[in-house]
Protein backbone atom coordinates (compact mmCIF):
# COMPACT_ATOMS: atom_id res chain seq x y z
CA UNK A 1 0.00 0.00 0.00
CA UNK A 2 2.71 2.47 0.97
CA UNK A 3 4.75 3.83 -1.87
CA UNK A 4 1.66 4.44 -4.04
CA UNK A 5 0.30 7.90 -4.62
CA UNK A 6 -2.35 8.25 -1.98
CA UNK A 7 -5.68 9.81 -2.92
CA UNK A 8 -5.29 12.71 -0.52
CA UNK A 9 -2.73 14.23 -2.89
CA UNK A 10 -5.50 15.02 -5.33
CA UNK A 11 -7.79 18.05 -5.05
CA UNK A 12 -10.61 18.99 -2.69
CA UNK A 13 -11.48 16.57 0.10
CA UNK A 14 -14.74 14.64 -0.19
CA UNK A 15 -15.44 14.85 3.51
CA UNK A 16 -14.20 17.60 5.79
CA UNK A 17 -14.66 17.37 9.53
CA UNK A 18 -13.77 20.47 11.55
CA UNK A 19 -13.87 21.05 15.31
CA UNK A 20 -16.50 18.32 15.57
CA UNK A 21 -17.73 18.01 19.15
CA UNK A 22 -20.44 15.97 20.79
CA UNK A 23 -21.41 16.13 24.44
CA UNK A 24 -23.76 13.78 26.28
CA UNK A 25 -24.69 15.75 29.38
CA UNK A 26 -21.37 16.34 31.13
CA UNK A 27 -19.51 13.75 29.08
CA UNK A 28 -17.55 14.96 26.08
CA UNK A 29 -17.59 11.99 23.70
CA UNK A 30 -15.87 13.75 20.81
CA UNK A 31 -13.93 16.96 21.20
CA UNK A 32 -12.68 19.31 18.48
CA UNK A 33 -12.09 16.59 15.92
CA UNK A 34 -10.55 17.55 12.55
CA UNK A 35 -9.90 15.30 9.58
CA UNK A 36 -10.34 15.08 5.81
CA UNK A 37 -11.28 12.16 3.61
CA UNK A 38 -10.70 12.12 -0.14
CA UNK A 39 -12.54 10.36 -2.93
CA UNK A 40 -11.05 6.91 -3.43
CA UNK A 41 -9.37 6.95 -0.04
CA UNK A 42 -9.75 4.41 2.74
CA UNK A 43 -9.49 6.31 5.99
CA UNK A 44 -9.26 4.26 9.15
CA UNK A 45 -10.68 5.57 12.39
CA UNK A 46 -9.34 3.72 15.41
CA UNK A 47 -9.06 4.08 19.13
CA UNK A 48 -9.67 2.14 22.31
CA UNK A 49 -13.20 1.48 23.52
CA UNK A 50 -14.92 4.72 24.44
CA UNK A 51 -12.56 6.79 22.29
CA UNK A 52 -15.47 8.37 20.39
CA UNK A 53 -15.27 6.35 17.15
CA UNK A 54 -18.92 5.38 17.09
CA UNK A 55 -20.05 8.84 18.09
CA UNK A 56 -18.06 10.31 15.21
CA UNK A 57 -19.43 7.68 12.85
CA UNK A 58 -23.00 8.36 13.92
CA UNK A 59 -22.61 12.12 13.46
CA UNK A 60 -21.42 11.59 9.89
CA UNK A 61 -24.20 9.05 9.24
CA UNK A 62 -26.76 11.53 10.58
CA UNK A 63 -28.00 9.45 13.53
CA UNK A 64 -26.44 11.90 16.00
CA UNK A 65 -26.44 15.68 15.78
CA UNK A 66 -23.09 17.37 16.47
CA UNK A 67 -23.10 19.65 19.50
CA UNK A 68 -20.73 22.00 17.67
CA UNK A 69 -18.42 21.81 14.69
CA UNK A 70 -18.86 21.25 10.97
CA UNK A 71 -19.17 18.36 8.57
CA UNK A 72 -18.87 19.17 4.87
CA UNK A 73 -19.47 16.80 2.00
CA UNK A 74 -17.87 17.99 -1.25
CA UNK A 75 -17.85 21.49 0.17
CA UNK A 76 -21.48 21.58 1.32
CA UNK A 77 -22.44 21.60 5.00
CA UNK A 78 -24.21 18.41 6.00
CA UNK A 79 -23.80 18.38 9.79
CA UNK A 80 -27.04 17.62 11.62
CA UNK A 81 -28.94 16.26 8.62
CA UNK A 82 -31.06 13.15 9.36
CA UNK A 83 -29.85 9.74 8.08
CA UNK A 84 -32.09 9.62 5.02
CA UNK A 85 -30.85 13.06 3.95
CA UNK A 86 -27.26 11.93 4.34
CA UNK A 87 -28.02 8.88 2.20
CA UNK A 88 -29.68 11.10 -0.40
CA UNK A 89 -26.43 13.10 -0.56
CA UNK A 90 -24.40 9.98 -1.19
CA UNK A 91 -23.37 8.83 2.27
CA UNK A 92 -24.24 5.16 2.79
CA UNK A 93 -23.37 3.05 5.79
CA UNK A 94 -23.17 -0.50 7.06
CA UNK A 95 -24.06 -1.65 10.54
CA UNK A 96 -21.93 -3.32 13.16
CA UNK A 97 -24.59 -5.96 13.70
CA UNK A 98 -25.97 -6.81 10.30
CA UNK A 99 -29.14 -4.85 9.69
CA UNK A 100 -30.74 -6.66 6.79
CA UNK A 101 -34.41 -6.66 5.84
CA UNK A 102 -35.69 -10.07 6.86
CA UNK A 103 -38.36 -11.75 4.78
CA UNK A 104 -36.90 -10.30 1.59
CA UNK A 105 -34.56 -11.78 -0.95
CA UNK A 106 -30.96 -10.66 -1.27
CA UNK A 107 -31.87 -8.91 -4.49
CA UNK A 108 -34.66 -6.96 -2.85
CA UNK A 109 -32.32 -5.95 -0.04
CA UNK A 110 -29.88 -4.52 -2.56
CA UNK A 111 -32.72 -2.80 -4.43
CA UNK A 112 -33.72 -1.01 -1.23
CA UNK A 113 -30.23 0.48 -1.29
CA UNK A 114 -31.25 2.10 -4.60
CA UNK A 115 -34.25 3.84 -3.04
CA UNK A 116 -33.03 7.40 -3.61
CA UNK A 117 -32.37 6.84 -7.31
CA UNK A 118 -35.57 4.86 -7.89
CA UNK A 119 -38.13 6.92 -5.99
CA UNK A 120 -40.33 8.57 -8.58
CA UNK A 121 -43.92 9.72 -8.84
CA UNK A 122 -46.38 7.36 -7.14
CA UNK A 123 -48.90 8.22 -9.83
CA UNK A 124 -46.48 6.68 -12.33
CA UNK A 125 -46.31 3.56 -10.17
CA UNK A 126 -50.11 3.26 -9.88
CA UNK A 127 -50.76 3.86 -13.57
CA UNK A 128 -48.01 1.40 -14.52
CA UNK A 129 -46.03 3.97 -16.52
CA UNK A 130 -43.45 2.35 -18.82
CA UNK A 131 -40.58 4.43 -17.43
CA UNK A 132 -41.28 3.05 -13.94
CA UNK A 133 -41.17 -0.54 -15.20
CA UNK A 134 -37.96 0.13 -17.10
CA UNK A 135 -36.16 1.67 -14.14
CA UNK A 136 -37.35 -1.24 -12.02
CA UNK A 137 -35.88 -3.69 -14.53
CA UNK A 138 -32.62 -1.75 -14.66
CA UNK A 139 -32.47 -1.73 -10.86
CA UNK A 140 -32.94 -5.49 -10.81
CA UNK A 141 -30.09 -6.00 -13.27
CA UNK A 142 -27.83 -3.67 -11.33
CA UNK A 143 -28.67 -5.46 -8.08
CA UNK A 144 -27.62 -8.73 -9.69
CA UNK A 145 -24.33 -7.15 -10.82
CA UNK A 146 -23.63 -5.94 -7.32
CA UNK A 147 -24.43 -9.34 -5.83
CA UNK A 148 -22.04 -10.81 -8.36
CA UNK A 149 -19.41 -8.26 -7.29
CA UNK A 150 -19.57 -9.41 -3.66
CA UNK A 151 -19.84 -13.07 -4.63
CA UNK A 152 -23.46 -13.69 -3.64
CA UNK A 153 -25.00 -14.04 -7.10
CA UNK A 154 -25.81 -17.73 -6.57
CA UNK A 155 -28.14 -17.04 -3.67
CA UNK A 156 -29.69 -13.78 -4.88
CA UNK A 157 -33.25 -15.17 -4.80
CA UNK A 158 -32.85 -16.57 -1.29
CA UNK A 159 -34.32 -15.02 1.79
CA UNK A 160 -31.68 -13.10 3.75
CA UNK A 161 -32.43 -15.10 6.89
CA UNK A 162 -30.65 -18.05 5.22
CA UNK A 163 -27.33 -16.17 5.09
CA UNK A 164 -24.35 -16.69 7.36
CA UNK A 165 -23.12 -13.71 9.35
CA UNK A 166 -20.20 -13.22 6.96
CA UNK A 167 -22.45 -13.36 3.90
CA UNK A 168 -24.67 -10.78 5.58
CA UNK A 169 -21.67 -8.47 5.81
CA UNK A 170 -21.00 -8.85 2.10
CA UNK A 171 -24.65 -8.18 1.36
CA UNK A 172 -24.49 -5.01 3.45
CA UNK A 173 -21.55 -3.87 1.34
CA UNK A 174 -23.50 -4.55 -1.86
CA UNK A 175 -26.53 -2.73 -0.48
CA UNK A 176 -24.43 0.30 0.48
CA UNK A 177 -22.91 0.33 -3.03
CA UNK A 178 -26.37 0.17 -4.58
CA UNK A 179 -27.03 3.77 -3.60
CA UNK A 180 -24.18 4.89 -5.89
CA UNK A 181 -22.61 6.61 -2.92
CA UNK A 182 -19.73 9.04 -2.80
CA UNK A 183 -18.81 7.86 0.68
CA UNK A 184 -19.43 4.59 2.50
CA UNK A 185 -19.10 4.32 6.24
CA UNK A 186 -18.14 0.84 7.44
CA UNK A 187 -18.85 0.16 11.10
CA UNK A 188 -16.44 -2.58 12.23
CA UNK A 189 -16.95 -4.71 9.12
CA UNK A 190 -14.42 -7.36 10.15
CA UNK A 191 -16.00 -8.03 13.55
CA UNK A 192 -17.18 -11.63 13.78
CA UNK A 193 -15.71 -12.71 10.45
CA UNK A 194 -13.49 -15.73 9.82
CA UNK A 195 -10.01 -14.92 8.41
CA UNK A 196 -10.94 -15.96 4.86
CA UNK A 197 -14.06 -13.79 5.02
CA UNK A 198 -11.94 -10.88 6.29
CA UNK A 199 -9.60 -11.18 3.31
CA UNK A 200 -12.49 -11.22 0.90
CA UNK A 201 -14.11 -8.20 2.53
CA UNK A 202 -10.76 -6.40 2.50
CA UNK A 203 -10.42 -6.91 -1.25
CA UNK A 204 -13.97 -5.64 -1.75
CA UNK A 205 -13.20 -2.50 0.26
CA UNK A 206 -10.13 -1.87 -1.89
CA UNK A 207 -12.17 -2.31 -5.06
CA UNK A 208 -14.79 0.08 -3.73
CA UNK A 209 -12.12 2.71 -3.08
CA UNK A 210 -10.63 2.04 -6.52
CA UNK A 211 -14.00 3.09 -7.98
CA UNK A 212 -13.40 6.55 -6.52
CA UNK A 213 -15.69 6.12 -3.53
CA UNK A 214 -14.46 7.41 -0.18
CA UNK A 215 -14.34 4.78 2.56
CA UNK A 216 -14.41 5.56 6.26
CA UNK A 217 -13.54 2.48 8.23
CA UNK A 218 -14.04 2.03 11.95
CA UNK A 219 -12.36 -1.09 13.11
CA UNK A 220 -11.16 -2.82 16.24
CA UNK A 221 -9.11 -5.33 14.27
CA UNK A 222 -5.84 -3.41 13.91
CA UNK A 223 -4.25 -5.79 11.45
CA UNK A 224 -7.25 -5.66 9.14
CA UNK A 225 -7.39 -1.89 9.28
CA UNK A 226 -3.67 -1.12 8.97
CA UNK A 227 -3.41 -3.31 5.88
CA UNK A 228 -6.26 -1.57 4.14
CA UNK A 229 -6.22 2.07 5.17
CA UNK A 230 -4.38 4.71 3.20
CA UNK A 231 -4.41 6.93 6.26
CA UNK A 232 -5.43 6.46 9.86
CA UNK A 233 -6.91 8.81 12.45
CA UNK A 234 -6.45 7.68 16.05
CA UNK A 235 -8.86 8.82 18.74
CA UNK A 236 -8.51 8.58 22.47
CA UNK A 237 -10.91 10.07 25.02
CA UNK A 238 -12.72 11.87 22.21
CA UNK A 239 -9.66 13.62 20.87
CA UNK A 240 -7.42 12.98 17.90
CA UNK A 241 -4.07 11.82 19.23
CA UNK A 242 -2.44 10.88 15.94
CA UNK A 243 -2.95 10.85 12.20
CA UNK A 244 -0.79 9.42 9.47
CA UNK A 245 -0.07 6.44 7.27
CA UNK A 246 -0.44 2.96 8.80
CA UNK A 247 3.36 2.77 9.01
CA UNK A 248 3.56 6.01 11.00
CA UNK A 249 0.71 4.92 13.29
CA UNK A 250 2.39 1.59 14.06
CA UNK A 251 5.34 3.48 15.52
CA UNK A 252 3.58 6.39 17.11
CA UNK A 253 4.35 6.50 20.82
CA UNK A 254 1.11 8.14 21.89
CA UNK A 255 -0.87 5.50 20.00
CA UNK A 256 1.05 2.67 21.60
CA UNK A 257 0.58 4.26 25.00
CA UNK A 258 -3.16 4.73 24.47
CA UNK A 259 -3.64 1.15 23.43
CA UNK A 260 -1.39 -0.40 26.04
CA UNK A 261 -2.85 1.85 28.67
CA UNK A 262 -6.41 0.89 28.03
CA UNK A 263 -6.41 -2.62 26.65
CA UNK A 264 -3.89 -5.40 26.88
CA UNK A 265 -5.55 -7.56 24.24
CA UNK A 266 -4.64 -5.31 21.33
CA UNK A 267 -1.26 -3.92 20.47
CA UNK A 268 -0.65 -0.91 18.32
CA UNK A 269 2.41 -2.56 16.85
CA UNK A 270 0.15 -4.61 14.64
CA UNK A 271 0.27 -8.31 14.09
CA UNK A 272 -2.05 -9.49 16.81
CA UNK A 273 -5.62 -8.86 17.60
CA UNK A 274 -8.25 -10.30 19.86
CA UNK B 1 -50.17 -6.43 -22.10
CA UNK B 2 -50.61 -9.85 -20.57
CA UNK B 3 -51.75 -8.37 -17.28
CA UNK B 4 -54.27 -6.13 -19.06
CA UNK B 5 -55.84 -9.19 -20.72
CA UNK B 6 -55.85 -11.05 -17.42
CA UNK B 7 -57.45 -8.12 -15.62
CA UNK B 8 -60.11 -7.76 -18.32
CA UNK B 9 -60.87 -11.46 -18.09
CA UNK B 10 -61.23 -11.29 -14.30
CA UNK B 11 -63.53 -8.27 -14.58
CA UNK B 12 -65.71 -9.99 -17.18
CA UNK B 13 -66.00 -13.21 -15.18
CA UNK B 14 -66.68 -11.48 -11.84
CA UNK B 15 -69.24 -9.19 -13.53
CA UNK B 16 -70.92 -12.11 -15.29
CA UNK B 17 -71.40 -13.82 -11.93
CA UNK B 18 -73.28 -10.70 -10.83
CA UNK B 19 -75.81 -11.20 -13.62
CA UNK B 20 -76.50 -14.80 -12.62
CA UNK B 21 -77.30 -14.28 -8.95
CA UNK B 22 -80.64 -13.79 -7.25
CA UNK B 23 -81.28 -10.80 -4.95
CA UNK B 24 -80.14 -12.52 -1.74
CA UNK B 25 -76.93 -13.90 -3.27
CA UNK B 26 -76.28 -10.57 -4.99
CA UNK B 27 -76.25 -8.84 -1.61
CA UNK B 28 -73.74 -11.34 -0.22
CA UNK B 29 -71.64 -11.22 -3.38
CA UNK B 30 -71.44 -7.43 -3.38
CA UNK B 31 -70.50 -7.24 0.27
CA UNK B 32 -67.92 -9.96 -0.15
CA UNK B 33 -66.31 -7.96 -2.96
CA UNK B 34 -66.34 -4.85 -0.77
CA UNK B 35 -64.74 -6.73 2.14
CA UNK B 36 -62.06 -8.01 -0.24
CA UNK B 37 -61.37 -4.47 -1.48
CA UNK B 38 -61.06 -3.27 2.13
CA UNK B 39 -58.89 -6.22 3.14
CA UNK B 40 -56.56 -5.56 0.18
CA UNK B 41 -55.89 -1.96 1.12
CA UNK B 42 -55.77 -2.75 4.84
CA UNK B 43 -53.30 -5.53 4.17
CA UNK B 44 -51.00 -2.99 2.55
CA UNK B 45 -51.29 -0.69 5.55
CA UNK B 46 -51.09 -3.32 8.28
CA UNK B 47 -49.29 -6.23 6.63
CA UNK B 48 -46.90 -4.52 4.23
CA UNK B 49 -46.30 -1.14 5.86
CA UNK B 50 -46.63 -2.62 9.36
CA UNK B 51 -48.82 0.17 10.71
CA UNK B 52 -51.19 -0.90 13.45
CA UNK B 53 -54.11 1.36 12.58
CA UNK B 54 -57.74 0.85 13.59
CA UNK B 55 -59.15 3.59 11.40
CA UNK B 56 -59.46 1.72 8.11
CA UNK B 57 -63.11 0.87 8.57
CA UNK B 58 -63.71 4.40 9.81
CA UNK B 59 -62.46 5.80 6.50
CA UNK B 60 -64.87 3.39 4.80
CA UNK B 61 -67.61 5.05 6.85
CA UNK B 62 -66.32 8.55 6.19
CA UNK B 63 -66.42 7.87 2.44
CA UNK B 64 -69.94 6.43 2.68
CA UNK B 65 -71.40 9.24 4.79
CA UNK B 66 -69.54 11.93 2.85
CA UNK B 67 -70.92 10.96 -0.53
CA UNK B 68 -74.48 10.62 0.76
CA UNK B 69 -74.40 13.95 2.59
CA UNK B 70 -72.71 15.79 -0.27
CA UNK B 71 -75.09 14.42 -2.91
CA UNK B 72 -78.41 14.48 -1.04
CA UNK B 73 -78.00 17.40 1.36
CA UNK B 74 -75.46 19.68 -0.30
CA UNK B 75 -76.73 18.79 -3.76
CA UNK B 76 -73.34 18.28 -5.37
CA UNK B 77 -73.11 16.39 -8.65
CA UNK B 78 -71.83 12.85 -8.04
CA UNK B 79 -68.31 13.22 -9.53
CA UNK B 80 -67.70 16.41 -7.55
CA UNK B 81 -69.01 14.77 -4.37
CA UNK B 82 -66.66 11.82 -4.94
CA UNK B 83 -63.70 14.17 -5.34
CA UNK B 84 -64.71 16.10 -2.22
CA UNK B 85 -65.02 12.81 -0.34
CA UNK B 86 -61.50 11.82 -1.40
CA UNK B 87 -60.23 15.24 -0.33
CA UNK B 88 -61.90 14.82 3.06
CA UNK B 89 -60.25 11.41 3.52
CA UNK B 90 -56.86 12.89 2.59
CA UNK B 91 -57.20 15.74 5.08
CA UNK B 92 -58.36 13.49 7.92
CA UNK B 93 -55.69 10.87 7.17
CA UNK B 94 -52.96 13.52 7.21
CA UNK B 95 -54.33 15.01 10.41
CA UNK B 96 -54.05 11.62 12.13
CA UNK B 97 -50.89 10.30 10.50
CA UNK B 98 -48.58 13.32 10.61
CA UNK B 99 -48.56 13.71 14.40
CA UNK B 100 -48.87 9.96 15.10
CA UNK B 101 -46.06 8.69 12.85
CA UNK B 102 -43.57 11.05 14.44
CA UNK B 103 -44.00 8.98 17.57
CA UNK B 104 -43.79 5.26 18.18
CA UNK B 105 -46.18 2.93 16.33
CA UNK B 106 -48.17 2.53 19.53
CA UNK B 107 -49.40 6.10 19.21
CA UNK B 108 -50.77 5.46 15.75
CA UNK B 109 -52.86 2.66 17.23
CA UNK B 110 -54.16 5.03 19.92
CA UNK B 111 -54.76 7.93 17.55
CA UNK B 112 -56.65 5.77 15.06
CA UNK B 113 -58.75 4.20 17.83
CA UNK B 114 -59.60 7.71 18.98
CA UNK B 115 -60.58 8.69 15.44
CA UNK B 116 -62.76 5.58 15.13
CA UNK B 117 -64.59 6.40 18.38
CA UNK B 118 -64.91 10.10 17.57
CA UNK B 119 -66.45 9.22 14.22
CA UNK B 120 -69.16 7.14 15.90
CA UNK B 121 -69.86 9.94 18.38
CA UNK B 122 -70.03 12.39 15.50
CA UNK B 123 -72.48 10.15 13.62
CA UNK B 124 -74.72 9.69 16.66
CA UNK B 125 -74.71 13.37 17.60
CA UNK B 126 -74.71 14.80 14.10
CA UNK B 127 -78.43 15.67 14.07
CA UNK B 128 -80.02 16.08 10.66
CA UNK B 129 -76.66 16.02 8.87
CA UNK B 130 -75.78 12.45 9.83
CA UNK B 131 -79.26 11.34 10.78
CA UNK B 132 -78.15 10.53 14.35
CA UNK B 133 -78.44 6.96 15.59
CA UNK B 134 -80.81 6.03 12.78
CA UNK B 135 -78.40 7.17 10.10
CA UNK B 136 -79.43 8.18 6.58
CA UNK B 137 -81.73 6.23 4.34
CA UNK B 138 -84.12 6.48 1.39
CA UNK B 139 -81.68 8.06 -0.98
CA UNK B 140 -80.55 6.58 -4.25
CA UNK B 141 -77.64 6.81 -6.64
CA UNK B 142 -78.19 9.64 -9.13
CA UNK B 143 -78.21 8.61 -12.76
CA UNK B 144 -74.81 8.89 -14.39
CA UNK B 145 -75.01 10.36 -17.91
CA UNK B 146 -78.61 9.19 -18.13
CA UNK B 147 -77.76 5.63 -17.09
CA UNK B 148 -79.34 4.16 -13.98
CA UNK B 149 -76.79 1.95 -12.24
CA UNK B 150 -78.79 -0.59 -10.32
CA UNK B 151 -79.04 -4.34 -9.98
CA UNK B 152 -76.28 -6.27 -11.77
CA UNK B 153 -74.98 -3.04 -13.31
CA UNK B 154 -74.13 -1.74 -9.88
CA UNK B 155 -72.46 -5.07 -9.11
CA UNK B 156 -70.17 -4.32 -12.06
CA UNK B 157 -69.23 -1.04 -10.36
CA UNK B 158 -68.23 -3.01 -7.26
CA UNK B 159 -66.27 -5.52 -9.34
CA UNK B 160 -64.36 -2.60 -10.88
CA UNK B 161 -63.67 -1.16 -7.45
CA UNK B 162 -62.26 -4.44 -6.14
CA UNK B 163 -60.16 -5.24 -9.20
CA UNK B 164 -58.81 -1.68 -9.38
CA UNK B 165 -57.91 -1.85 -5.70
CA UNK B 166 -56.10 -5.12 -6.40
CA UNK B 167 -54.24 -3.50 -9.31
CA UNK B 168 -53.25 -0.36 -7.41
CA UNK B 169 -52.10 -2.30 -4.35
CA UNK B 170 -50.12 -4.86 -6.32
CA UNK B 171 -48.35 -2.16 -8.33
CA UNK B 172 -47.52 -0.28 -5.14
CA UNK B 173 -46.35 -3.47 -3.47
CA UNK B 174 -44.01 -4.44 -6.29
CA UNK B 175 -42.57 -0.95 -6.68
CA UNK B 176 -39.84 0.93 -4.84
CA UNK B 177 -42.61 2.25 -2.61
CA UNK B 178 -43.71 -1.22 -1.48
CA UNK B 179 -40.11 -2.18 -0.83
CA UNK B 180 -39.60 0.99 1.20
CA UNK B 181 -42.73 0.24 3.25
CA UNK B 182 -41.58 -3.31 3.99
CA UNK B 183 -38.09 -2.05 4.83
CA UNK B 184 -39.58 0.36 7.36
CA UNK B 185 -41.78 -2.39 8.81
CA UNK B 186 -38.76 -4.67 9.27
CA UNK B 187 -36.12 -2.18 10.34
CA UNK B 188 -36.81 1.58 10.39
CA UNK B 189 -33.22 2.45 11.34
CA UNK B 190 -31.70 0.57 8.42
CA UNK B 191 -34.42 1.91 6.11
CA UNK B 192 -33.46 5.48 6.99
CA UNK B 193 -29.81 4.67 6.31
CA UNK B 194 -30.84 3.57 2.81
CA UNK B 195 -32.24 7.05 2.15
CA UNK B 196 -35.87 6.27 2.94
CA UNK B 197 -37.71 9.13 4.62
CA UNK B 198 -39.42 6.96 7.22
CA UNK B 199 -42.00 9.45 8.51
CA UNK B 200 -42.98 10.63 5.03
CA UNK B 201 -43.32 7.10 3.65
CA UNK B 202 -45.49 6.08 6.60
CA UNK B 203 -47.75 9.09 6.15
CA UNK B 204 -48.12 8.43 2.42
CA UNK B 205 -48.92 4.73 2.97
CA UNK B 206 -51.51 5.60 5.60
CA UNK B 207 -53.12 8.31 3.48
CA UNK B 208 -53.21 6.28 0.27
CA UNK B 209 -54.76 3.22 1.87
CA UNK B 210 -57.22 5.34 3.86
CA UNK B 211 -58.35 7.01 0.64
CA UNK B 212 -58.84 3.58 -0.96
CA UNK B 213 -61.01 2.63 2.02
CA UNK B 214 -62.94 5.89 1.62
CA UNK B 215 -63.58 5.18 -2.06
CA UNK B 216 -64.82 1.69 -1.18
CA UNK B 217 -67.14 3.34 1.34
CA UNK B 218 -68.55 5.63 -1.34
CA UNK B 219 -69.39 2.57 -3.43
CA UNK B 220 -70.87 0.82 -0.39
CA UNK B 221 -73.19 3.77 0.32
CA UNK B 222 -75.37 2.80 -2.65
CA UNK B 223 -75.43 -0.93 -1.95
CA UNK B 224 -77.97 -0.85 0.88
CA UNK B 225 -78.96 2.77 0.27
CA UNK B 226 -78.69 3.33 3.98
CA UNK B 227 -75.78 4.22 6.24
CA UNK B 228 -75.96 4.09 10.02
CA UNK B 229 -73.51 4.24 12.95
CA UNK B 230 -73.45 0.56 14.06
CA UNK B 231 -72.06 -0.54 10.67
CA UNK B 232 -68.93 1.54 11.15
CA UNK B 233 -68.18 0.56 14.74
CA UNK B 234 -65.07 -1.11 16.08
CA UNK B 235 -66.51 -4.59 15.66
CA UNK B 236 -66.05 -4.44 11.90
CA UNK B 237 -62.67 -2.73 12.29
CA UNK B 238 -61.45 -5.75 14.23
CA UNK B 239 -63.09 -8.16 11.81
CA UNK B 240 -61.02 -6.52 9.06
CA UNK B 241 -57.88 -6.96 11.15
CA UNK B 242 -58.72 -10.65 11.66
CA UNK B 243 -59.31 -11.10 7.93
CA UNK B 244 -55.82 -9.85 7.14
CA UNK B 245 -54.11 -11.82 9.92
CA UNK B 246 -55.96 -15.08 9.26
CA UNK B 247 -55.50 -14.78 5.50
CA UNK B 248 -51.79 -14.08 5.83
CA UNK B 249 -50.51 -10.65 6.80
CA UNK B 250 -48.53 -9.02 3.99
CA UNK B 251 -49.96 -11.20 1.22
CA UNK B 252 -52.57 -9.98 -1.26
CA UNK B 253 -53.89 -13.47 -1.89
CA UNK B 254 -54.05 -13.88 1.86
CA UNK B 255 -56.23 -10.78 2.14
CA UNK B 256 -58.65 -12.22 -0.42
CA UNK B 257 -58.73 -15.61 1.30
CA UNK B 258 -59.09 -14.09 4.78
CA UNK B 259 -61.91 -11.77 3.72
CA UNK B 260 -63.74 -14.57 1.91
CA UNK B 261 -63.45 -17.10 4.74
CA UNK B 262 -64.37 -14.73 7.55
CA UNK B 263 -67.20 -13.02 5.68
CA UNK B 264 -68.80 -16.26 4.52
CA UNK B 265 -68.18 -18.21 7.74
CA UNK B 266 -71.26 -16.87 9.60
CA UNK B 267 -73.51 -17.75 6.66
CA UNK B 268 -72.26 -21.30 6.82
CA UNK B 269 -72.19 -21.57 10.60
CA UNK B 270 -75.31 -19.62 11.62
CA UNK B 271 -77.78 -22.31 10.51
CA UNK B 272 -75.71 -24.87 12.40
CA UNK B 273 -74.86 -23.17 15.67
CA UNK B 274 -76.73 -19.87 15.65
CA UNK B 275 -75.07 -16.92 17.29
CA UNK B 276 -72.19 -18.97 18.62
CA UNK B 277 -70.28 -18.37 15.40
CA UNK B 278 -68.42 -15.52 17.13
CA UNK B 279 -66.83 -18.18 19.29
CA UNK B 280 -65.68 -20.03 16.17
CA UNK B 281 -63.99 -16.81 14.99
CA UNK B 282 -61.89 -16.77 18.11
CA UNK B 283 -60.97 -20.43 17.79
CA UNK B 284 -60.07 -20.08 14.10
CA UNK B 285 -57.99 -17.01 14.92
CA UNK B 286 -56.05 -18.80 17.64
CA UNK B 287 -55.61 -21.93 15.57
CA UNK B 288 -54.19 -19.98 12.62
CA UNK B 289 -51.78 -18.00 14.81
CA UNK B 290 -50.55 -21.14 16.55
CA UNK B 291 -50.46 -23.57 13.63
CA UNK B 292 -49.76 -21.37 10.62
CA UNK B 293 -48.50 -17.92 11.63
CA UNK B 294 -48.21 -16.96 7.98
CA UNK B 295 -51.96 -17.30 7.68
CA UNK B 296 -54.15 -19.43 5.46
CA UNK B 297 -52.14 -18.35 2.42
CA UNK B 298 -49.15 -20.03 4.05
CA UNK B 299 -50.89 -23.36 3.56
CA UNK B 300 -50.83 -23.01 -0.22
CA UNK B 301 -47.72 -20.93 -0.79
CA UNK B 302 -44.29 -22.16 0.19
CA UNK B 303 -42.60 -18.76 0.20
CA UNK B 304 -43.79 -15.94 2.42
CA UNK B 305 -43.77 -12.51 0.90
CA UNK B 306 -45.54 -9.88 -1.03
CA UNK B 307 -48.01 -12.02 -2.92
CA UNK B 308 -46.15 -11.56 -6.15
Amino acid sequence: MSGQTTPQDRGQPLLTVRALTRRFGGLVAVSGLDFDLHAGEILGLIGPNGAGKSTTFNMIAGTLTPTTGDIHLAGRPVGGLPPHEMAARGVMRTFQHNNLFAGMSLRENVMIGMHVGLASSLLGVITGRAAVRESEGAARRRADELLDFVGLADVREHDVTTLSFGQGRLLEAARALAGEPRLILFDEPAAGLAPAECDRLGRILQQIAARGIGVLLIEHDMRFLLELAHRVVVLDHGERIATGTPEEIRHDRSVIAAYLGSSARTTAAGGTDA
Amino acid sequence: MKTVVQAALVIVVLSAIGFLLGPWQTDIYRKLLLWIALALSYNFLFGVAGQVAFSHFTFYGIGAYAIVILVTQVGMPLPLAALAGVALCVVLALAVAIPATRLDGFYLALATLALAQLFIVFLNEGGAVTGGTGGLASYRLPDIAGVTLSGPRYTVVIVLLTTLTWGVISRLDRSWFGRACRAIRDNPQAAAAMGIDVARTRVIAFTLTSVLAGIAGMVYAFVDNTVNPPIFGLENAFLLLFMVIIGGSGSQFGAVIGATVLYLLPFVLAPLIGHHHALVFGVVMLAVILVQPRGLVGLVKSRPGAGQ
